[in-house]
């Protein structure tokens, strides 16, 4: 495979996919579908904007936002059930049950160890001790500046720790275990090995304080840009989103087969920090894994970063590198 | 206690009778496709059929199950296809809900041991007061609702290690799981014969 020239890197060497807007297939079939399909993603998050924006305090609480995400996540189910973007990232019973059983651990165990050991305890005991208070004055800031500002901060703080996965291997090991889905469904982001999950949701916006609409705001933007990252489902995103925002096409790249195409779209929301910091490549890709798309199970995801760790300081500092008389063993070469 | 009394959780059984002029040999020719798949591995001996597989393609039509055994009886009627499949799937989906179950128990559990060293520490913080929040101009000027008067401390933190300790959604799951594990386990079932019946009758 040639691959294509992204910059100083080649895209597509290993495993085939498309590089460039003009490259991506559009949604096919009549002018209802396409407009449907065009406008669905803005529609959303204006919608969104506007209603929690102006929801009385009633309201506008956080139950309202877990009611509304899961009603979204239906809907985008039913959406990838009847239109979906390949036939090969089909959701099967077996699929489903798996993501599921992920995002079960997310809402229980993984929530519960998070209050003891996560950002909101760790930012606290800091705030503690050097008995700062959080910083008061982004509370006065108009709501949608402080509710980008979350959301941003977030994201940039994601942005690197997800950079990092892919660049140290201690922080890969866990990492690796989410690269290893075949396929991208609406709750794929929350397969993972729980070290992972746990890692990624780490932030600092904790050190501030926001309005609690803001915090719903911003919750809107990750839901309605964000949950786009793992679906499989085709839109004509408008040009301006694509620029600004994270999307499928984006995210199918960074998991895709090929090793330099998965070096790049890292962050979750804001694709333009990509842009910014030259990681970003528009593009797509259907053939997504590794080891050529071996599909890990359930126990396997749970165990190896810790069976890969063991066997890499075995490598490492073990007996073997010595061999039994002391004297270091040829390296294997491998055949390619 | 007999394993077939419960081994119907993760094993999958059934038969279908071939076609009177169909032999043993040309119905495992008609199947051998299906056990060709990445990662599955298999062996034909004479009349039975076993097969393994590891890591399978999530869009192997048969990626549920983890092996099995095929066998063709011959009877007076006819000759007969009988199967038994296992997966592991279909059992942790079955455990699953006893692991959310038991996520609840942990849960309440840490709540009761927690309340009461916190119950001081809340009275403490109820002296408290918070300052007025402030709203932005331009909010006001938009027209979104003015922000909530902040509530004592010691009320709010009482509201959030009540949600932090509750066991609703472990229990949410749990019945996610079993209603799948039902699901699951008919559609398999359904689709694994439909499947064989359809590979059968292939041309």
């Amino acid at each position: 495979m040639d691959g294509v020239r992204v910059g100083k890197r080649l895209i597509g060497t290993q495993s085939p996919v498309t590089v460039g807007w003009e490259n991506v297939p559009r949604v096919e079939g009549g002018p209802v579908k396409q407009f449907v399909f065009t406008w669905f993603q803005p529609t959303v998050l204006f919608a969104l904007i506007a209603f929690w924006y102006y929801a009385p305090n009633s309201i506008a609480k956080a139950s309202t936002a877990i009611g509304i995400g899961i009603g979204f996540k239906v809907l985008l189910l039913t959406m990838e059930w009847f239109f979906p973007r390949h036939e090969s990232w089909r959701l099967t019973w077996k699929e489903l049950v798996t993501d599921l059983f992920y995002v079960g651990l997310g809402y229980t165990i993984l929530r519960m160890i998070d209050g003891y050991i996560g950002d909101g305890p760790i930012i606290e005991a800091i705030q503690h001790y050097f008995q700062s208070d959080k910083f008061m004055w982004f509370t006065g800031m108009p709501l949608l500046v402080q509710a980008f500002l979350i959301s941003f901060i977030f994201d940039f703080g994601q942005y690197w720790m997800h950079r990092g996965m892919h660049n140290w291997y201690p922080l890969w090991l866990p990492h690796s275990v989410h690269h290893y889905i075949t396929q991208l469904n609406i709750n794929k982001g929350a397969v993972g090995n729980p070290v992972e999950l746990f890692l990624i949701g780490l932030g600092i916006g904790g050190f501030f304080d926001f309005l609690p609409r803001a915090a719903l705001l911003a919750g809107a933007f990750g839901m309605a840009i964000g949950t786009y990252q793992h679906i499989n489902v085709r839109f004509n995103s408008p040009r301006w989103w694509r620029f600004l925002f994270n999307t499928t096409e984006h995210h199918s790249l960074h998991h895709s087969q090929d090793f330099e195409a998965s070096r790049s779209n890292f962050s979750n929301t804001y694709i333009f920090i990509d842009r910014i910091f030259g990681t970003c490549v528009d593009g797509e890709a259907e053939l997504l894994g590794m080891e050529g798309g071996r599909r890990m199970s359930i126990r396997e995801q749970m165990t190896f970063p810790f069976t890969e760790g063991w066997k890499a300081l075995k490598e490492k500092y073990g007996r073997a590198k010595f061999g039994e008389d002391g004297f270091a063993e040829p390296a294997g070469v491998p055949a390619e | 206690m007999n394993a077939r009394f419960i081994d119907w959780i993760w094993h999958v059984r059934g038969s279908l009778t071939l076609a009177p002029e169909q032999s043993s040999d040309d119905a495992f020719d008609r199947l051998r496709p299906l056990f060709r798949e990445t990662g599955t591995s298999h062996e034909l001996a004479s009349d039975t059929l076993t097969f393994r597989k590891k890591d399978q393609a999530a869009q192997d039509k048969m990626s549920v199950f983890d092996g099995g055994v095929l066998q063709i009886e011959k009877g007076t009627a006819g000759s007969v296809l009988h199967y038994c499949l296992t997966s592991r799937a279909l059992l942790f989906c079955f455990l699953a809900p006893l692991l959310f179950l038991g996520f609840a128990q942990l849960t309440v559990a840490i709540g009761k041991f927690e309340k009461a060293p916190t119950e001081a520490e809340d009275k403490a913080g109820k002296d408290k007061k918070k300052a007025e929040v402030p709203m932005n101009p331009i909010d006001k000027a938009l027209g979104a609702p003015a922000p909530e008067k902040p509530k004592q401390d010691g009320a709010d933190k009482a509201k959030e290690r009540e949600k932090k300790h509750s066991p609703t959604s472990a229990y949410v799951f749990a019945a996610i799981f079993a209603a799948l594990y039902v699901i699951g386990r008919i559609l398999e079932d359904r689709r694994l014969k439909a499947l064989f019946r359809k590979s059968l009758l292939a041309a």
